[in-house]
């Protein structure tokens, strides 16, 4: 065991190298290169025993990635944003085709107007393709997400892709200490795979993906992914369990932060959750009972973990890093709706936008959260979802419209 | 981890331009934290990636684990290794620096100077770490002595850390071992230069009070959309200040051949009236394809100490 200061990027690439896997098609794309990076050096230097092939695009690398799973090999990628995107009707290909793979999607926001920095519109585009999703916060779970995904995705309850997001530069580029696990301890965690699903082999001719015409045959697989991916919640859970007790680092679906006797509640998920952290932190000292929740699994949606823990609280706002133009934050939609057949559900469930294009998520931000849940505990009145934008950011935005010629 | 000293942390930041070393600057403070017994984090930010461009580089050290991720807004150390970028408003290389901060500038200026001319908050101090690296690595990478200033500056990283962190990150990049060498000599060279200067007791007063939510309102899609109506302001960018040395055309013994006007690749050397190649130094990057090219040798370089 070692302890090292890594990037993100590079904890997947550790992550990757650990699981012993087959076979990398890969694309590049800022913000995630550093990956393939590292892995085509490894296997270069023999230092990592895989196939590593550069595809032409996305589509064909995630096609490449789906076909091989097909035949058995461990199968692992990594993409980001407008990447993801250029492969996206692959995403359901292969989820559909029930081949277990991890690829990694390292956020970034999706143009226009273009950029390089983090939201998790690109990501939750993928929510309905039927691909398992695990959203992470630190350097340190990026590695173990991948072995804990390769399990989960193997297992053959499920037998679903993974895909495994984090958040560009503020993971990807950022290098905070890292253990690296001995590898006696990763075989016994997360053996060989050996298929008994899907494999191609030359003695044995099979179809993946055939064509269904009329709806019942449709109706029927697509039911099946469905009940697959409501499979991966308890498998997750187990999964996760054994993790704990051969590494001692816990990862439940839905992370707890000072959750107990909270009446008020923030809802975050992967690397900005930090800031969330530090701001309960700075609210519980001044006597406000605050708490978080970070959701890590995302697709499955574990519903009844959630209420568990919402049950009888006061206030609940959620922060969405993404937004669905026209209707608001998409983690808010499936919080709210696990919720609302509650006896005991939150008196009221607030929706926050922020951190679009990375944009930061400061103090005053957290502060008039918290002002808002107050306001509408005591009002009953809940507020429409509401961006997170300072006067300070709109300062910025007048200097550049006037660079930009327009006022 | 060390566990005795009460909450202290540390946010440094380095500015520089694409090419300087400020990113493996970064690494190297943050491997030396986490050698010293800290939790560390270390990270770069840039945009469209290119040489000269102003680029930004982060570490924070704690003994505590850090729940801050992201850009640091008001450094406890701010090191500015190109002294250029204090001119260069769209750099905002000052932003959030306040009465705690503790700057540094690469420059042969005194700290008075610096101080006065650009209004700068807090504690300041200059080192010429150009010279420190040109003198010893003959070189203008300023990754090892930039890291060495902001070492000595956190006052808890110890020499020895700094040497091995140097040695590691600059073998990570795969660097031949006598150019490390050169590297760790200039770090603890740089590191005797710096003043030790001790950290104010100043709190950082809530910088969120005087900022609020505000809500955004409709506006057409003049203005709401991201597209761009004035007219190319490029030209108003000087890119001059990215050199550190400038070619010097000896025109006595120039026999007027254009070798160097025709490879020149940003066009910044045009012909006078006689022939003669006269070289825009407002705009040269200093890229020497032109002393490469001239077949009698007579372009030079000159090392150029701001004044500005």
């Amino acid at each position: 065991m070692v302890k090292e200061m890594l990037t993100g990027n590079l904890a997947a690439a550790w992550g990757a190298r650990l699981a012993e896997v087959d076979y990398i098609p890969a694309f590049p794309i800022t913000p995630q290169t550093e990956i393939i990076e590292a892995l085509s050096k490894w296997i270069d230097n023999e230092v990592m025993d895989a196939k590593f092939t550069n595809m032409d695009s996305e589509h064909s690398m995630i096609t490449a990635a789906g076909t091989a799973a097909a035949t058995g090999a461990r199968v692992f990628s990594a993409t980001s944003s407008q990447g993801l995107l250029y492969g996206f009707e692959m995403l359901y290909n292969i989820a559909g085709w029930r081949v277990p793979l991890v690829l990694i999607n390292v956020s970034r926001a999706v143009a226009a107007p273009i950029t390089l920095e983090p939201d998790h519109n690109d990501i939750l585009s993928a929510r309905d393709t039927g691909i398992i999703q695990i959203h992470v916060e630190t350097c340190q779970e990026i590695l173990d997400t991948i072995l804990l995904a390769y399990r989960l995705s193997e297992d053959e309850r499920v037998l679903l892709p993974v895909l495994i997001n984090m958040d560009g530069f503020y993971l990807s580029f950022t290098r905070e200490p890292v253990l690296i696990p001995d590898k006696k301890k990763i075989r016994e965690f997360l053996p060989e795979y050996h298929p008994k699903h899907a494999f191609f082999k030359a003695s044995k001719p099979m179809a993946q993906g055939v064509a269904v015409l009329g709806g019942s045959a449709y109706s029927y697989f697509k039911y099946q992914l469905h009940l697959a991916s409501l499979n991966a919640i308890g498998v997750y859970n187990e999964v996760a369990n054994d993790f704990k007790e051969i590494f001692g680092r816990s990862y439940p679906a839905i992370e707890e932060f000072m959750m107990e006797d909270a009446e008020y509640v923030l809802v975050m998920s992967n690397s900005f959750t930090v800031k969330g952290k530090a701001a309960i932190k700075s609210f519980r000292e001044k006597g406000i009972k605050v708490g978080l929740l970070r959701l890590r699994l995302i697709r499955p949606f574990p519903k009844s973990e959630l209420r568990l823990l919402m049950n009888g609280k006061n206030a609940v706002a959620v922060i969405d890093q993404n937004i669905s133009p026209g209707s608001g934050g998409i983690l808010f939609n499936d919080v709210s709706s696990a919720l609302y057949h509650e006896k005991h559900r939150p008196d009221v469930l607030l929706s926050f936008i922020g951190g679009l294009g990375g944009k930061d998520i400061s103090l005053t931000e957290f502060n008039y959260i918290i002002g808002e849940m107050q306001k509408s505990v005591e009002t009953g009145i809940v507020p429409e979802t509401q961006l997170l934008y300072t006067e300070n950011d709109m300062r910025q935005i007048d200097k550049f419209q006037k660079i930009a010629g327009k006022m | 981890m060390i566990q005795n000293q009460n909450n202290m942390m540390k946010g440094i930041r380095f500015h520089g331009r694409g090419g300087q070393g400020m990113k493996t600057a970064s690494r190297i403070v943050g491997t030396a934290s986490f050698m010293e017994g800290y939790f560390a984090q270390d990270f770069p930010i840039y945009g469209a990636e290119r040489r000269g461009a102003p680029i930004m580089a982060f570490t924070r050290l704690s003994n505590n684990p850090i729940l801050e991720r992201g850009i640091i807004a008001n450094p406890d150390i701010n090191i500015i290794a190109d002294e250029t970028l204090l001119k260069d408003n769209a750099a905002n290389i000052l932003q959030g620096t306040w009465g705690g901060t503790i700057t540094l500038v690469n420059t042969h200026y005194a700290a008075s100077h610096v101080k006065e001319t650009y209004q700068v908050s807090g504690k300041i101090a200059t080192v010429d770490i150009t010279d420190i690296a040109l003198k010893i690595i003959s070189e203008p990478v300023l990754s090892s002595v930039a890291a060495a200033s902001a070492c000595k500056l956190t006052g808890v990283i110890s020499k020895e850390s700094l040497e091995e962190a140097v040695v590691k990150e600059l073998t990570d990049i795969n660097l031949k071992k006598e150019v490390i060498s050169k590297n760790t000599q200039a770090a603890l060279a740089s590191f005797d230069n710096t003043p030790s200067i001790s950290f104010s007791d100043l709190k950082l007063s809530g910088e969120e009070s005087k900022n609020r939510i505000i809500r955004l309102r409709y506006e057409g899609p003049y203005v709401g959309s991201a597209s761009v109506y004035g007219h190319g302001n490029t030209i108003t960018k000087k890119t001059g200040n990215w050199r550190l040395f400038k070619p010097v055309i000896d025109h006595e013994t120039c026999s007027r051949c254009r070798a160097c006007f025709v490879s020149c690749p940003h066009s910044c050397i045009s012909l006078d009236e006689s022939g003669y190649p006269q070289i825009d130094y407002e705009n040269c990057k200093g890229c020497f394809i032109c002393m490469d090219e001239c077949p009698k040798q007579v372009i030079s370089k000159e090392r150029e100490v701001r004044a500005w």
